[in-house]
């Protein structure tokens, strides 16, 4: 280990030498680290906002299941909980008694219905329905409708979940382009790396020679490998910091509404880029680990 | 040191490089391995650097079992021995001492020690005066004597010299035989050279191992080039 730390000037050295050498292969490999790491970039922009997005509107979300005109005891309320509550995803009924009803009734519809309060309330009991996963909220009220005990169920926010999904999807579709971008980078750095491999064969063949080990030998390619990758997330690092601060302030933290808040600048885009960083490197010595273990043990 | 018990050599395309070769060779002997080409002398360099594996048979150097080893513990192995080819295989971009160095940098010692080790063999191969120079300002004997400088310079067990002295004229060849003497005295190193070079052999007298399609045709005490009609 102590050897290994002595060494790593001479391994700094070779590795920025090859670099230079090979610049245009350098230049390409770090382009497609590039690519990956901004598609990566908005992956994790989506991926962390839509997560964001689904706990602040799980309350907005909500069924609205109205009792039948016979529901009113305690005893049947209690049993309507429970029955509600035993349907599968359903997390769980929060009681809205008539009284109640007529209250949001008169906020939504105006005053001129509060002549209603009292003996002459038309209303129903009602309960307010929240479910674990807002993608299955129209089987859940139909589940809820089919109860005797419901005479309707109505439900808001389709369009909401609509555009989670949506987000969603792409959010999947691009993790698809990352991976085989992340493919094509580890490609152009393992070539990259085994041109500097061939150009310094005689090097090698002297090392093997004179019983230079495996790892020493791998050592310099795999620093190589890992600057291509952090040259490749440079720009995505800059872009993310700058391309998320812009968007959040021009809109003002928000989509449409504050239930779609967007994740605070501090800390969400300086994990970002902590993400960018790693991967590059994990990238670049992946694609170096791989060239370089397979021309060692070519040879003995 | 070394030892070579029923080895046979055979390579994928059907030629048998080496044939039931059985051989001994003792701690600080100096031996020559003559024959012609194709008889196989390099092959059996190559089993005992590691390089090759043989097909059937034992090769024992310094109590490894060299065909046994796993890839990962080659390396370690060959600090054990040194190995000179006849092109002489300088890195052209380091001097002299740099090259002598590079050996012991890529074995992981540490500065002062490689330092100091370099100037002992600059003194051993005569190169003091060359310390700063190119390869391409050295002379071939020269080349070759930092080749020889490099391989020592771990101080190995056993030199490996295939054809040393092939690219080299009478008298130079005869000063890179004079380095082998030494280094075979003075560091108690265990050599084996192959060589060509008939006159060398019969003016250095030497125990004489001779080759011929595989086959050990001769083990001579005294050697002396092996002469036929
Ligand atoms: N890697 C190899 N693959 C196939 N044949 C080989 C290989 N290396 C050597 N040979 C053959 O083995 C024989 C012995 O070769 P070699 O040991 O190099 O002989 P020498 O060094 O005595 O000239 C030759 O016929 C050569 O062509
Ligand atoms: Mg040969």
């Amino acid at each position: 280990m102590i050897q290994f730390f002595k060494s790593i000037p001479f391994h700094m050295r070779s590795a920025v030498k090859s670099l230079v050498r090979h610049l245009v292969m350098t230049l390409s490999a770090a382009s497609a680290v590039m690519v990956t790491l901004v598609l990566l970039a908005a992956f994790l922009m989506i991926a962390g906002n839509v997560s964001g997005f689904t706990n602040h509107i799980e309350d907005d979300i909500r069924i609205h299941a109205v009792l039948g005109e016979d529901i009113v005891s305690e005893e049947q309320l209690q049993t309507a909980k429970a029955e509600i509550e035993a349907i599968e995803g359903v997390k769980e009924a929060e009681l809205s008694s008539k009284e109640n009803e007529l209250k949001l009734w008169i906020a939504e519809k105006g005053e001129i219905f509060s002549i209603y309060e009292g003996e002459n309330n038309p209303l129903h009991n009602a309960f307010f329905v929240s479910v674990n996963d807002p993608d299955n909220i129209a089987a859940i009220s139909e589940d809820i409708i089919s109860l005797d005990i419901v005479d309707d169920a109505m439900y808001g926010g389709n369009s909401i979940s609509q555009l989670i999904s949506m987000l969603n999807t792409v959010r999947s579709g691009i993790i698809i382009f990352v991976g085989l971008l992340g493919f094509l980078a580890i490609f152009l750095i393992s070539n990259t790396i085994k041109m500097g491999i061939y150009a310094r064969t005689n090097e090698i063949s002297i090392m093997r020679n004179v019983g230079a080990t495996n790892s020493f030998i791998k050592t310099p390619f795999m620093i190589e490998g890992m600057i291509i990758g952090l040259l490749g997330s440079v720009l995505p690092c800059i872009g993310a910091y700058f391309g998320y601060s812009y968007l959040y302030k021009a809109m003002g933290g928000q989509l449409f509404s504050n239930v779609f808040a967007f994740q605070p600048i501090n800390p969400f885009v300086f994990e970002i880029i902590g993400i960018l960083v790693i991967t590059g490197m994990l990238v670049g010595i992946l694609g170096s680990f791989l060239s370089t273990t397979k021309y060692l043990h070519w040879k003995r | 040191m070394i030892l070579l018990e029923n080895v046979s050599k055979s390579f994928k395309n059907g030629v048998h490089a080496l044939r039931d070769v059985n051989l001994y060779i003792e701690e600080g002997e100096f031996v020559y391995i003559i024959g012609p080409t194709g008889s196989g002398k390099s092959t059996l360099i190559k089993l005992l650097d590691g390089e090759l594996i043989p097909s059937s048979g034992r090769v024992v150097v310094a109590g490894t079992d060299v065909g046994k080893l796993r890839h990962s513990k080659v390396p370690l192995y060959r600090r054990n021995i040194g190995v000179v080819f006849q092109d002489f295989r300088l890195l052209p971009e380091l001097t002299v001492f740099e090259n002598i160095a590079f050996a012991l940098q890529v074995i992981g010692l540490d500065k002062v020690t490689i330092r100091r080790r370099v100037r002992e063999i600059l003194e051993l191969v005569s190169l003091e005066d060359k310390a700063k120079s190119f390869p391409r300002e050295l002379s071939g004997g020269q080349q070759q004597r930092a080749t020889i400088g490099r391989a020592i310079a771990n101080s190995p067990r056993v030199l490996i010299a295939d054809e040393p002295t092939g690219n080299l004229d009478p008298e130079k060849s005869q000063e890179i035989m004079e380095l082998l003497e030494k280094i075979n005295q003075e560091e108690n190193t265990t050599i084996l050279m192959v060589t060509h070079d008939s006159n060398l052999v019969d003016m250095n007298k030497k125990r004489t191992i001779a080759l011929e399609e595989g086959y050990i045709v001769a083990d001579i005490q005294k050697g002396g080039y092996i002469h036929h009609d």
